[in-house]
This record gives structure tokens, sequence and C-alpha cells, in this order.
């Protein structure tokens, strides 16, 4: 799945462009690809010691009611939390997405993953044929619980924020970006070791049943 | 056909819509998979305000670690 993020900001901002985000505080959900996805789009408007930002809350939901609280002044959400800034008033400053990256133990079996990666595609097939029947979805889980989420519609949905594509293996040359771009912030340390950070065996036996 | 069983750690539609679709709809079991999705604990969350932007705190893995689930979105 592809994850849409954007960089929220209030009703009553200032900011309307990325570059206005220089020396503002962003409240970021660290450690999470939410978080690094704000660094990504805040460093492609402003110099990097410009970007200014602060921990915040996992659950978008209480990281854009911080936000309305002044807490910072801008964040990072997903859906469905984009689609409630923006019908509450609040701006868009920038989009982007991202892949939703697995993550498995040395002991996952191939066949076991090749049937996970087919029930996946199955289902991204159906998505793609009529992304509208699927949006409640977003209603669902960690943010059931919020009246304005609850009432949104369906037709509310962007379903250009919904970007599904069927698995494949990671490509040696993003994996080597992501963790290049990582260090460069101080984030991980050391270089980057293909063999120790993907199983081609595994990945590539596990695509090959699953075709 | 038995199914083979795995555990992930539990996801969003944000980042899995795809796989609570196929989980929902039976298209894992259709492929010969039970996919069940582990909870997490009260002692498992801890607050990503705990954490710096270079020591983040998160709860993503925790349950993959202590071999409660096999996968995990990261």
């Amino acid at each position: 799945m592809i994850v849409c993020a954007a960089l929220v900001v209030p009703p009553d901002s200032s900011v309307y462009v990325p570059q206005e985000r220089a020396h503002r505080m962003v409240g970021l959900d660290y450690g999470n690809g939410t978080a690094y996805a704000g660094l990504q789009m805040l460093e492609g408007a402003v110099p990097r010691d410009a970007v200014t930002t602060c921990a915040a809350v996992t659950h978008p939901g209480e990281r854009y009611a911080a936000m309305l609280r002044g807490e910072f002044d801008a964040t990072v959400l997903q859906e469905p939390w984009i689609t409630v800034a923006e019908k509450a008033g609040c701006r868009l400053v920038s989009t982007t997405f991202f892949h939703g990256t697995w993550v498995a133990g040395p002991d996952l079996d191939p066949e076991v993953y090749a049937a996970f990666l087919r029930g996946v595609s199955r289902a991204v097939r159906r998505i793609k044929a009529d992304k509208r029947r699927y949006v409640s979805y977003f209603k669902e889980g960690w943010s059931a619980g919020y009246p304005e989420v609850q009432a949104l519609t369906p037709d509310d949905f962007n379903l250009g924020r919904i970007q599904l594509r069927e698995p494949t293996p990671i490509p040696e040359d993003e994996a080597r970006w992501a963790w290049d771009w990582m260090a460069s912030w101080g984030l991980i340390h050391g270089t980057f070791d293909v063999t120790a950070q993907i199983n081609r065996k595994v990945e590539r036996e596990a695509h090959d049943l699953a075709r | 056909m038995t199914a083979r069983t795995m555990t992930i750690e539990p996801v969003s539609a944000f980042s899995s819509l795809d796989v609570l679709v196929a989980m929902d709809e039976g298209l894992f079991m259709a492929e010969g998979l039970d996919l069940r999705m582990a909870s997490r604990e009260s002692r498992d969350i801890r607050s990503t305000t705990e954490g710096t932007l270079s020591s983040p705190v998160t709860n993503q893995g925790r349950l993959q670690e202590r071999g409660e689930a096999t996968m995990f979105q990261g």
C-alpha cells in the first residue's frame, strides 16, 4: 500500500506555501514513516537548519487536535485525518506518498509469505476497481471513536490520496537511498549493506511462488 | 488443503487497507493462509512523545521481537 501524508496547517495559519514553514514548529510522530515523510517535505522547501520539529503523539487524531490547540504550528497527517482537517478549513501545504514496507524476522516461510502476497495482490485489484466502496475502512480501527471521522461520507474522500500497488521486491537503489537519507539525519549509523537488510533468497522465492 | 497460519502486528487502513480487505473478504484464506492480527497490550504501548528524532520511541516491532508476530509494517 502507498501511504499518503500531508503537511497540514490550521485555518488561521499565515503559512500558505512550504517555504513559509522555515523555523515554524512542526509536530511529528518520530520513529514512524509519517514523520520521515514530513522531514522530506520540509527539507524539500527550506534549508535543513530551518527545519524545526518536536515530538508529537502517534495517533493522528490526537496530533491534529494538538495542532488546533496551538501546541505546534503544523503537523503531518494520514487519512482519514487529512480529509477531516480539510473539512475543518485546514490547508494542505504539501502532500507526499511513501511505501508501507513489511518487516519480517529470519524465520519467515517463503510459501507463507507467497500466500500473503497473493492475498494482498487480489485485494489491491479489488480496491482499485472501486475505491469508494472501501473508504469506510478509514472510519474503523483507531479512528472509530472520533465523531469528526464518523461524520465523513464516502464522497468526502479524495480518491487520489488512496493509492495501492501490488507488492514487488524491494529495489536495492530505493533501499540504499532510504538508508543514506536516514543516515544523513543521524537516525541510523553505518553504511548500507543490502544483504543485512533484505533476505533476497526468501524474497525471490516468495515472489516466484506468488506468480 | 490445511491453511497455514501467520500472525502480524496490528495495522490501520491508512497503510494497510489491502490487508484489512483481504482478511475480511477471505482472500488470504482462499490462498491457503489463515492470517491473524495480534493485539497490543497496554505494556506494549509507549508514546512517541517520549522519544526524540534521533532516538525515537515506536511501538512497531515489539510483538515481533517477542515472537508473537511474524511481520510488522515498518
